[in-house]
Formats: C-alpha cells, sequence, structure tokens
C-alpha cells in the first residue's frame, strides 16, 4: 500500500490519532506535499462525502474523518506553499440571526475546508450586519455560506441575502443558502446564488461557484 | 360515536376507527415536579442554566429553547472524565410537589384522553445538550466506552423518574422526546443507534409499560424510518413527529398492527410567515388520503400541541374536522373530546 493511500484510509475511518504519523512517513518518502494533500486527503474527502449522501455513512463518520484530515493537514502545512490549504479561496459562513442551530452549519464548513477552502465560521445567530463586517474585513471572500433550519428564521435568511444583495461587493461574492426549510426555489426568490440540500453538495456546489 | 381516545386506539389496533384521531386531542399532555424544578425559559431570556448545567436561549419567535454551545458553556469539557463535569440533579421531591401534579392529572377526563407523561430532553438530545452536538456525534466513534458510560449514568436517572412519575402520578401514557435525525437521515447509523440507545431505551419503555403506562408515544421530527425496526423493539406504540419524508404510507404498509405514525404534516408545509387555511387543508388532506387512518393519526410534526405561528394548529384541527365530516358524517360538535390543549 503506497503512503499516500495510508493516509487517505486513515482520514476516511477518521483515525485522528494516527494520521499524522502517516503524513509524516509519507513526507519521509519522498511524496509530493501537494498530492499528499489532494490525493490523501482532499479526493478522500469527496468519497466520505459521496458516501454521506448516498447515505452509507452518517454524521459521526463524516465529522471524524474531518478531524482527521485537519490533523494531517496540521502536519503537512509546513511542507506546503502558504494558501495551499485553502486554495480554492475563502468562505465565510453562518447561522442566521435568531437561529441557534449549528450542526448543519458545521457540517458544510468542515466540508468545505475539505475541499480545499478557507473557512471562516461566525457561528449561530449572527446578525446581518455582522456577515457583511466579516466579508469587509475579508475582501478576497469567493462565497458567502448562509444557514436557517427554521420556518421562524427563514424570514432572517431572506432579509441577510437582501442586505448583502444590496451592499456594493455583492458582484464580487457568491451567495449561498441551505437548510431544512429552505429550497431551491426560495434561494431563488430571495436572490442567493446556489442552493445545496447536504454538505456533500454544498462542498461541490462551493467549488463550482469559486470557479465561475 | 367514539370518544377520542376509544378512536385514538382502534387506530393504532387496527379495529374500527370511525374518523381520523385528530393531532393531539386524544394526548393530554402533563407535567411532573422536575419541570418545575429545572428553568423552563420564556421567550427572549438567555444564557439559563438549567438544573443539570445545561446553559439555555429562547429567541424570541422560535419554537422553543436551545442549547448554548460556546466553548465556556459546554457542560462535558473532557470526556474521559465526564463525571467530573456531569452531575444529575435530584429527583427527590416532597408528597405535596407531587400531589400538586396529580390534581392536575386529575382533572383530566380519562375517559377522553390518554393523560400523558412529558418527558424531555431523551438520552440522545441529553447527551449533546452536555457535550455539544458535534463533539457528542465524534465521541459516539472516538470515546465510544465513555458514551454507554454516560448514557448509563443518564438511563439510571431517567429509570428513578419513570418511577417517580408512574408511582405518584399513574398517568395512561408517555410522551417522550429525543430527537433521532434531520429532515432526511438520520444522526447515526442503525447500527450505532442500536449499539448505544436500544437497551437503555427498552429499560425505559419497559419500565413504563410494566408500570401502568398503555402507550409510549415517541417524539422524534426527523427522519427516521431505518430505526423503525428498534423503535419496536424499544417497546414504542406511536411515533410522533414523523415527517412525510419517512414514507409514512410505505411504514404503515410495513409495520402498520406493530407500530403507529403520527405525524406527516411538517412545520415547514403549513407554519410559516404568510401562512394560509387554504394551505393547511390542502396538507391536511394529501397526507390523510395518502396514509388513511389505520395506523396513522394526522398531526403537526413538532412535539407538542401548537405551532410557531399562533393560529395554525388550530387551523389543522379544523381541517381534520371539516374531513372527518365529509368522509365519515361525524360533526366535531358531536364530539366528547377536550377542550383543546395549546402549548405552544
Amino acid at each position: 500500500m503506497s503512503k499516500i493511500t495510508e493516509v487517505a484510509e486513515l482520514v476516511e475511518k477518521g483515525k485522528a490519532k494516527l494520521v499524522g504519523a502517516a503524513v509524516q512517513a509519507a513526507l519521509d518518502d519522498g511524496c509530493d506535499p501537494m498530492q499528499i494533500l489532494n490525493e490523501g486527503m482532499i479526493d478522500t474527502m469527496s468519497v466520505v462525502g459521496e458516501k454521506f449522501k448516498n447515505g452509507e455513512i452518517f454524521v459521526p463518520e463524516m465529522l471524524v474523518a474531518a478531524r482527521a484530515m485537519k490533523k494531517g493537514v496540521e502536519v503537512l502545512k509546513p511542507h506546503l506553499a502558504t494558501g495551499s490549504t485553502g486554495a480554492q479561496g475563502k468562505v465565510i459562513i453562518a447561522t442566521v440571526a435568531g437561529d441557534l442551530h449549528d450542526i448543519g452549519k458545521n457540517l458544510v464548513a468542515m466540508m468545505i475546508e475539505s475541499a480545499g477552502f478557507e473557512v471562516l465560521d461566525l457561528g449561530v445567530d449572527v446578525a446581518a450586519e455582522k456577515v457583511i463586517e466579516a466579508y469587509r474585513t475579508n475582501p478576497d471572500t469567493k462565497i458567502i455560506c448562509l444557514s436557517a433550519l427554521l420556518t421562524t428564521t427563514m424570514p432572517a435568511l431572506k432579509d441577510t441575502v437582501a442586505a448583502l444583495n444590496a451592499a456594493d461587493f455583492r458582484s464580487s461574492v457568491k451567495v449561498m443558502v441551505g437548510g431544512a426549510p429552505i429550497t431551491q426555489s426560495f434561494a431563488d426568490e430571495i436572490g442567493a446564488d446556489g442552493y445545496s440540500e447536504d454538505a456533500a453538495s454544498a462542498a461541490m456546489l462551493a467549488k463550482k461557484l469559486a470557479a465561475v | 360515536m367514539l370518544t377520542p381516545k376509544q378512536n385514538m386506539l382502534e387506530v393504532i389496533r387496527g379495529g374500527n376507527p370511525d374518523r381520523f384521531v385528530n393531532q393531539y386531542e386524544a394526548v393530554y399532555l402533563m407535567f411532573h415536579p422536575f419541570m418545575f424544578a429545572s428553568p423552563l425559559l420564556q421567550p427572549g431570556q438567555e444564557n439559563i442554566k438549567n438544573a443539570w448545567g445545561v446553559t439555555n436561549t429562547f429567541p424570541k419567535g422560535v419554537p422553543g429553547a436551545f442549547p448554548v454551545h460556546t466553548p465556556d458553556k459546554i457542560v462535558v469539557q473532557d470526556i474521559e472524565n465526564w463525571r467530573d463535569y456531569v452531575h444529575a440533579p435530584s429527583l427527590k421531591f416532597t408528597q405535596d410537589q407531587w400531589d400538586m401534579v396529580k390534581a392536575q392529572y386529575d382533572a383530566v377526563d380519562g375517559d377522553q384522553a390518554f393523560k400523558a407523561a412529558f418527558v424531555a430532553p431523551g438520552l440522545f438530545e441529553q447527551t449533546h445538550h452536555l457535550c455539544e452536538i458535534t463533539n457528542a456525534l465524534m465521541y459516539y466513534i472516538t470515546d465510544e466506552d465513555e458514551m454507554h458510560d454516560l448514557i448509563k449514568y443518564l438511563t439510571e436517572w431517567e429509570l428513578e423518574l419513570a418511577e417517580g412519575i408512574c408511582s405518584n402520578l399513574h398517568p395512561d401514557a408517555l410522551f417522550h422526546h429525543d430527537d433521532w435525525g434531520g429532515l432526511d437521515s438520520t444522526f447515526m447509523s442503525p447500527a450505532m443507534f442500536d449499539e448505544f440507545l436500544l437497551e437503555p431505551y427498552k429499560e425505559i419503555y419497559g419500565y413504563y409499560h410494566g408500570h401502568g403506562v398503555e402507550l409510549v408515544i415517541h417524539h422524534s421530527d426527523s427522519y427516521a424510518a431505518t430505526l423503525v425496526p428498534s423503535m419496536i423493539e424499544m417497546g414504542i406504540d406511536v411515533w410522533q413527529g414523523c415527517m412525510a419524508t419517512n414514507n409514512i404510507p410505505e411504514l404503515i404498509r410495513k409495520y402498520g398492527g406493530k407500530i403507529s405514525f403520527m405525524g406527516g404534516i411538517e412545520n415547514r408545509a403549513v407554519d410559516f410567515e404568510g401562512w394560509t387555511d387554504e394551505n393547511c387543508e390542502s396538507v391536511v388532506r394529501r397526507i390523510c388520503k395518502e396514509c388513511g387512518n389505520k395506523y396513522f393519526i394526522p398531526c403537526i410534526a413538532q412535539g407538542g400541541p401548537g405551532s410557531v405561528y399562533p393560529g395554525v394548529y388550530m387551523s389543522l384541527a379544523n381541517a381534520i374536522d371539516k374531513l372527518n365530516e365529509e368522509q365519515y358524517g361525524i360533526k366535531a360538535e358531536e364530539s366528547t373530546r377536550l377542550p383543546w390543549q395549546v402549548l405552544f
């Protein structure tokens, strides 16, 4: 088994305590750090995301895989050119005002990060002004992801997207939305650029939107 | 005409119900002293610690309170030493405290509705309230032994609560919360679910069944179709909160007679800004047509009578009454049901 395959297997199985040593072994073996990152980790997380989407694995398995990748990246980072781990670009993510649900948002953040983005997580119950302020502080952000889990916070999602749509920087950033009560038609109606129904699809959509 | 309670039993037993059960009309949710021993938040209240040390906030305009899990507010700071952080609150109540609640039980006409002891949160929810949900879900893989021990500790507490409830209040039903999934998936695999939660719930629900509780109604407003065999094994009689995403007609075909399904009306389909009577009626008609009135009770998915937007719950109730008159010739005014209980 190649060293990179070994890293990939440990990431997929979520073996956070073992993955660091496997990454180091791959480096010692002369493997290209970018290849370890892309083939051993990012591609593996795509497989994990696909399995989650197909119902082959569940939230805990996805979480431990993402955490294992994070551990591996810590070992790999000094060997990579600056910015390589977030090469796809920067993403701001938040659950909207009045909504304290964080599991869906956390999963999306992990999958997007695992797809090669740098993620700035603003947390839950985040006001529109705070999202705008975060973008102004991070004008290189490519995508803003917003989540709402309740029918009662759908208006807050609508208001936040409206505030972003009115901002002078809107043409420079894409807006993605999601959450249990959200649908593609609602996303279209409020003027978001994208909607996805699960974390794995969100990572794929983010890649697509960032490439535009 | 059957009483609401008799009609519900006919629905559950696959007998001869004479109409649709109208949501919670035959299940009266009742309190117990512990509910008054841990602060019940009002909308707008923030960062209030409950008896377990879990901090909760209840933003205005949302269905209920929610745990706050900023790093400083997570109860279990180290799962390997969870015993240092988790301290079960006392369940020692005076006879006066039990009697006060018993008087509320006695005031409900038990011929019309089940008197259902309300217990929440359940074991899984409590683990993520204490640990934070992302942490908790990972611990189920990374710290299996600790999670088994934590769940055992929570189960023992729940059994002590069950003993107090059954011996002092004598309910004939239990309404027990524990959300096990999201809109279209369970949080964990059925195998993991069985490994951690099946036996503890068999013990808890077995206790209630063995001490006068005829119906165990479990609330999980989620997808959980793949967990139904485990629910049956646990002793759940009615799964409340069953969302339409579970393909309820198929569940009825597969499991009717072993368990019944109460739900099919997801809040997101009816309970939103700008809701209308027409939409409520259309959702009611669709689900009732799809599922029929055996092993199925049309009901808003949320875990208690009411709705997020005032008026939605009663709009659904009116739509079901209308359908019962059209389909079964039974007029709502002839029903002996108790006054509507609207808690949310």
